[in-house]
């Protein structure tokens, strides 16, 4: 396999602090530091080098993904390597930018090393895989080998284990697994509460993630100026369900044109939702989305204008990750066509 | 109350002259069960099949199972008011069939809660089902109103599997098992000492009962749970068939009505009681759709339970996604009163595994046992054999599968959530999440 690294201007040999705002370059082979970590890979080379000043990656971040980004363009490498960056933090988060920005451009794994306090390791632990490391450069060699061990396992293709097994930090990346010793859930259930009654420390095989919460924008004070759009969860759609959206765990969303209706026709209009009982939304749809009342509403001049399309999936069963995914694309959407607010509808 | 089941292990299954077990063989008259399954009128095509662990043979889509049995005393039905008549569950005699099931498969139609089991091959060990010898029936019913609705009732083919596994069990009548296992536990006043020093527990259950619209939810002496407020309970009556499964979960999060009778959670807290802990008793709760309803339910669990004198509560939610809503909102009550909590539910964490694993979290859900995870992506290679319809998983709205998720050579995509309860989140899973 082949294997690009990323080092900062001191490990790629270029200077210290003075140099900092050195402008990214790419250089054929190892250089410094990446001679070390080639030299632990009896399965993987390291083709090429770039380098950048941590001063330059953290004041024009953009520009220097921008450029690395080009470099790689036309190299063929199937790893990439950034740091490691030990307790140094622009160094850090340069190695997490340019790490993500690598793995969604070119679909690489991505292998870093950070001491724990590295601010990089919190932004970027969800995007690369991050080992923990020392604290400073002495332990440039220790922490290499274990990028080096990870990156010959990928390679040789080994089968991967859980993130604690691996060692990196956990990117918040769940799968399900069969247990090695198999353990009834009741047994574990009755092990766990006996812990917890006695004090003891025990440890849930669900840790509660941080939690994501959007705060709702403030209320708009004078409407009469805003196109409103109607978008919902509730999956109100044309009754041939022509985008075919999932009834659960949906991936898709439709946006239909309603700018001749004043309500939803029945039975041209229904709910493909297959978490809720359909009986009151198929005999009235406009109880999901309430265009009745918007019209309504419109007509007294309440608004300028409700928007012409109205957007809908389906909230059961749907991923957090799909739902901001699908979120963002209606919203990018909404944007384009000027809309200024949207009424959001869930069932 | 006092519970005994003689149990009768199944070695081979077999249709033969006579419906009998002898020394480890259930021998079942195929006609004369044909029968029972025809007493109702809308069973409009019926075919019985014997499958054993590593056949090669798929099946899909599965509705439900039940463990065959037969009361021997202290009751005539397995299920009071619902195969029989009301009647207290929870004390006298059981014979059951071990190690086997009825499973119902429907031969043309799948629903939204109908799942898949293979009993050989790579996916075996996802259902505990694939480890069982298990009668199943193959029908179809004239239940049109429902045959392309997403959501079925499926009762003709539920009902037939419970009259079944009576028709199978009352074999057992007059036999000596070759063990018993006895479940008694005194009311809570009568405890000695000993006992009443250990911590008090309780187990929580909130079975599927989410669908507003009758004849879809968890049954529980035949009344639907929808239509209730949590309840106490004796352990033992939920092992002797008070408590009937719904149609209406996702698959993998489901608790057929064979895991109800064989509730491994309560057969686990039961041989921990007198040892470690004290079982106080079930608080049977529900699943809900209003944020208010949901509330209440979780206020009045809390308060059963601490007026029980509770100090921990095992609580497992028969669902994902809008029910995680719930069984997070009585671990957050519980634990506002006092009471310890571990809770048991499975993960939605989608494909690429990066989503939330609970639509609802909180602080205080901090000790919780993972079942597995219902988005799980699963590639199934091809079965010689199958009974039912594998395309219903495709073309029918099951849970797991999506158009196309069937292909031409009998292999198929789907989601965990379409393997039949294959979460156990009633106790018995031997899988977790991890991270990865």
């Amino acid at each position: 396999m082949k294997a690009i690294a990323y080092l900062n201007q001191f490990f790629g040999q270029v200077g210290g602090e003075d140099q900092a705002d050195y402008e990214p370059t790419l250089h054929e082979g190892t250089l410094g530091a990446s001679g070390l970590l080639n030299s632990l890979m009896p399965h993987v080379e390291v083709t090429h080098t770039v380098v950048c000043g941590d001063n330059f990656a953290a004041s024009h971040t953009e520009e220097a993904i921008k450029r690395i980004l080009g470099f790689l363009e036309d190299k063929e490498f199937d790893l990439f390597f950034a740091g490691p960056a030990f307790m140094a933090g622009r160094y850090g988060n340069a190695c997490g930018a340019i790490g993500k920005a690598v793995k969604e451009r070119f679909g690489v794994p991505v292998i870093s090393s950070m001491n724990e306090e590295n601010p990089g390791v919190e932004m970027y632990k969800q995007a690369l895989y991050i080992f923990p490391g020392g604290r400073k450069a002495t332990f440039m060699k220790k922490d290499l080998e274990v990028m080096a061990a990870f990156g010959e396992k990928l390679a040789t293709g080994q089968p991967l284990q859980c993130a604690s097994e691996e060692g990196y930090y956990v990117r918040g990346i769940r799968h399900e697994v069969f247990l090695e010793e198999p353990v009834m859930a009741a047994d574990r259930a009755v092990a766990m509460m006996l812990k917890k009654l006695k004090g003891e420390p025990f440890v849930s095989e669900l840790p509660i993630p941080k939690m994501d919460k959007v705060t709702p924008a403030p209320a708009i004070p004078d409407l009469s100026n805003m196109t409103i759009a109607l978008v919902t969860s509730g999956g109100i759609v044309p009754s041939d369900n022509p985008d075919r959206i999932q009834s659960a765990s949906a991936t898709k969303w439709g946006k239909y044109d309603i700018s001749e209706l004043e309500v939803f026709p029945v039975p041209d209009y229904k709910t493909i939702h297959a978490g809720y009982d359909p009986e009151a939304a198929d005999t009235v749809p406009d109880r999901v989305v309430p265009l009745d009342a918007m019209r309504a509403y419109e007509k007294e001049g309440r608004f300028k204008k409700l928007y012409d399309y109205y957007y809908v999936t389906v909230g059961t069963g749907t991923t957090q990750g799909e739902a901001a995914r699908m979120g963002r694309e209606i919203a990018e959407d909404l944007k384009k066509a000027g809309v200024d607010a949207v009424i959001l509808t869930a069932t | 109350m006092r519970l005994e089941i003689g149990n009768f292990h199944v070695k081979e299954m077999t249709f033969g002259a006579k419906t009998a077990f002898s020394k480890g063989v259930l021998s079942i008259n195929k006609e004369e069960a044909l029968q029972v399954v025809r007493e109702d009128e809308h069973i409009i095509s019926a075919e019985l099949h014997i499958v054993n662990p590593g056949d090669m043979v798929r099946l899909c889509p599965v509705k439900e199972a039940v463990e065959m049995r037969c009361k021997v005393k202290g009751g005539t039905h397995l299920f009071p008011g619902v195969t029989g008549e009301l009647a207290p569950a929870g004390e006298g005699t059981l014979h059951a069939l071990k190690g086997a099931s009825v499973i119902v498969v429907g031969e043309h139609w799948g629903s939204f809660q109908d799942g898949l089991i293979d009993m050989g091959g790579p996916f075996q060990r996802n259902t505990l089902f694939g480890a069982l010898r298990n009668l199943v029936l193959v029908a179809d019913t004239d239940e049109v109103f429902e045959q392309r609705e997403q959501q079925k009732k499926n009762r003709a083919l539920r009902w037939a599997a419970m009259r079944l596994a009576e028709y199978v069990g009352s074999c057992l009548k007059d036999l000596t098992p070759e063990e018993t296992e006895v479940f008694d536990l005194p009311p809570l006043n009568e405890r000695s000492p000993e006992v009443q020093k250990l911590p008090g527990v309780v187990y929580v259950l909130q079975p599927q009962t989410q669908m507003e619209a009758l004849g879809y939810n968890t049954l529980i002496y035949g009344w639907d749970g929808n239509r209730m407020l949590p309840t106490f309970m004796h352990p033992n009556e939920i092992l002797d068939g008070a408590v009937v499964s719904g149609s209406f979960m996702p698959v993998s999060s489901k608790i057929s009505t064979y895991q109800w009778q064989n509730s491994v959670t309560i057969r686990k807290i039961m041989a921990e009681h007198g040892k470690t802990l004290n079982f106080l008793g079930i608080i049977m709760s529900n699943l809900n759709v209003a944020m208010d309803q949901k509330q209440r339910s979780a206020q009045m669990v809390a308060s059963m339970a601490s007026n029980l004198g509770a100090a921990g509560a095992f609580v497992a939610e028969e669902g994902y996604g809008n029910p995680d809503v719930d069984f997070i909102q009585v671990l957050v009550e519980l634990e506002k009163v006092g009471v310890k909590t571990v809770g048991i539910a499975n993960e939605c964490t989608g494909r690429d595994g990066a989503s939330q694993p609970l639509v609802a979290i909180d602080e205080a859900a901090n000790a919780i046992v993972s079942c597995g995870n219902v988005s799980q992506y699963l590639e199934l290679p091809p079965m010689p054999v199958v009974l039912g319809e594998l395309e219903a998983m495709a073309r029918d709205g099951l849970s797991g599968g999506w158009e196309g998720c069937v292909k031409e050579d009998g292999s198929l995509v789907m989601e965990n959530n379409g393997m039949f309860c294959a979460d156990g989140v009633c106790g018995a899973s031997l899988k977790t999440c991890r991270e990865f």
